[in-house]
């Protein structure tokens, strides 16, 4: 018959896909069965790497600090260190220390936050309003210490802005034990719970081989047994000192995926108790040139969703010749149109938010149509209000 | 297997094509290969199980330098090994490596659009990151770009 030979095409996004950012996935279904994948990105692409080229090499630590709005301070510290190597300084031991704390504190943010995403995909609302409910304790620490809930701006150029005092260091200890409770508890659920089981386990499963062949990266690839963190392999910032435990699963469906990122969780608290009791003594900040001796440099770290990646070149100028990024979501989402391949339609929300993306990270740079229509504000209008408003007339 | 002897070990499987080399830090190794022999590195390194591409770079090195650089770059464990590949600016072609890495299509599709260096063998041409109706032959990235208030804003 005719009908046999038509390809059903059902097209999901660009409007928040399956989580609150924007990409479009069209699948090719036989009935409930997916058989054909493809993505089209960009939709929160903002030209920021061509940006950086016009930029000096301090205010692009802001600009890349805003790639993302979960893991900002993880775009800020691959910077930070890619231009500190670059310009032959080191930060100083108690600033790294900070850095560590900082990226952990993230960590736990992204994680919280995914494992209320995922379990919104499944259905589970109530994992969803617990989890992000207890998110906010972290996001309240984060804002204890750094005065920002998103953008902590933690770094600068050659240490950070703020040291940790006794208080907010009981403040963090406090929040790490009511979060080591909770984390417990849910990891008794997404392992025990029965319907929630029926949604993740043998669902989206990837080998060890498929994740390799894929490039995956971070706790996807971790779910599959893939042996790859960055914290691990090329110790940065203060993991040398305070050595991470590799977090591994070997089963490779979306199960193992939340068992590795609670284990992960569990993991990062320990961390931070550890550094927090071992702080190194001493000053925050060393001196770094304005000018960045001319030379390459590659610069990688664990972001919560994997190897984040950072070429970064200087002409010897105070603007860089060419900053790359390559996120982490950009090795994962390649993984999704082919590991979406017969499994039913109705999981592949969960398929996708399986391997957490953040299209921000990911689409970074595109355009932006600019006119005085009264609903799109050129640059110097926004400059302006900005200005106004922090002066106290908006 | 320690970082040196990883990256002596990915010298080796590229001794082949390697016409230079060199160890800008201590973590990592440059190899300077030809266009024509990328498919072959590529397939040492997967063959000798060395790493996972981390990346694609793509460097414009200016009007003046006439060319365009683009850096493959694999790393396992601290260490990086990054395969540099020059094509002349008014002709610039590179292989696709799809055929032996399917993973690498987002990386040279970005590369294609947002450098204008054309991925023989691409199975998708299609923009992954800019929109469909981005002017043709405008290359973002490119050092002399010229793009309209509507397209960036400086």
């Amino acid at each position: 018959m005719s009908e046999k030979s038509e390809k059903f095409i059902v097209p999901i996004g660009p409007q928040h896909p399956a989580l609150k950012e924007p990409g479009h996935f069209e699948f090719t279904v036989d009935g409930e069965v997916v058989t054909g994948a493809s993505v089209r990105l960009g939709y929160a692409h903002r030209g920021i790497e061509k940006a950086t080229e016009s930029r000096n090499w301090t205010q692009n630590m802001y600009l890349l600090e805003r790639i993302c709005g979960i893991c900002s301070h993880i775009h800020a510290l691959a910077y930070c260190l890619g231009v500190e190597k670059l310009a032959g300084v080191s930060a100083p031991p108690r600033a790294q220390a900070i850095r560590s704390v900082v990226a952990e504190l993230e960590r736990i943010h992204s994680h919280l936050m995914w494992l209320g995403v995922a379990a919104h995909e499944a259905g589970f609302e109530t994992l969803f309003m617990y989890s992000w409910r207890d998110r906010e304790t972290l996001m309240d620490v984060l804002e204890a210490l750094t005065g920002n809930r998103v953008n902590y701006s933690a770094n600068l150029i050659g240490g950070v802005k703020f040291d940790i005092n006794a208080d907010q260091r009981d403040t963090i200890l406090r929040a790490l034990e009511f979060l080591e409770e909770r984390t417990a508890h849910y990891m008794d659920i997404v392992t025990t719970d029965v319907v929630f089981l029926r949604r993740t386990r043998g669902i989206g499963t990837t080998s060890a081989a498929q994740a390799e062949l894929l490039g995956l990266v971070g706790p996807t690839a971790r779910a599959s047994g893939v042996a790859r963190d960055v914290r691990i392999d090329a110790p940065y910032a203060a993991y040398a000192d305070f050595p991470v435990t590799l977090i591994l699963h070997n089963v490779g469906d979306l199960e193992s995926r939340f068992i590795v990122r609670i284990n992960e969780l569990l993991e990062s608290y320990r961390l931070i108790r550890q550094i927090l009791d071992h702080m190194p003594e001493g000053e925050l900040t060393a001196r770094v040139p304005r000018r960045i001796k001319e030379g390459e440099t590659i610069s990688r770290v664990e972001a919560p969703r994997g190897e984040l990646f950072y070429f970064i070149k200087s002409n010897g100028s105070d603007t860089p010749e060419r900053i790359k990024v390559r996120t982490p979501t950009m090795c994962n989402m390649a993984s999704v149109p082919v590991l979406g391949i017969g499994q039913q339609l109705a999981d592949i929300p969960m398929i996708l938010a399986g391997i957490d993306p953040c299209f921000s990270c990911n689409d970074r740079a595109a355009v932006i149509h600019q006119g005085d229509d009264g609903d799109t504000w050129t640059w110097e209008r926004l400059r302006q209000y900005g200005i106004d408003y922090y002066r106290g007339q908006p | 297997m320690n970082t040196e002897n990883a990256l002596k070990a990915a010298g080796e499987l590229l001794a082949e094509w390697t016409i230079a080399a060199n160890t800008p830090e201590s973590n990592r190794l440059d190899v300077v290969i030809g266009a024509e022999n990328l498919i072959a590195s590529v397939s040492a390194m997967l063959d000798g199980r060395w790493g996972y591409l981390a990346g694609i770079t793509g460097l414009d090195l200016g009007v003046q330098a006439g060319q365009f650089e683009v850096l493959y770059h694999f790393c396992a464990g601290a260490a990086v090994l990054t395969l540099r590949v020059r094509t002349p600016r008014d002709h610039a072609v590179v292989p696709s490596i799809c055929t032996v890495l399917p993973s690498a299509i987002f990386y040279e599709r970005e590369l294609r659009e947002m450098l204008g260096v054309e991925v023989t063998g691409l199975t998708n041409t299609d923009h992954l990151f800019l929109p469909d109706d981005w002017r043709e032959g405008v290359y973002p990235l490119r050092k002399d770009a010229v793009l309209d208030q509507g397209e960036t804003r400086q």
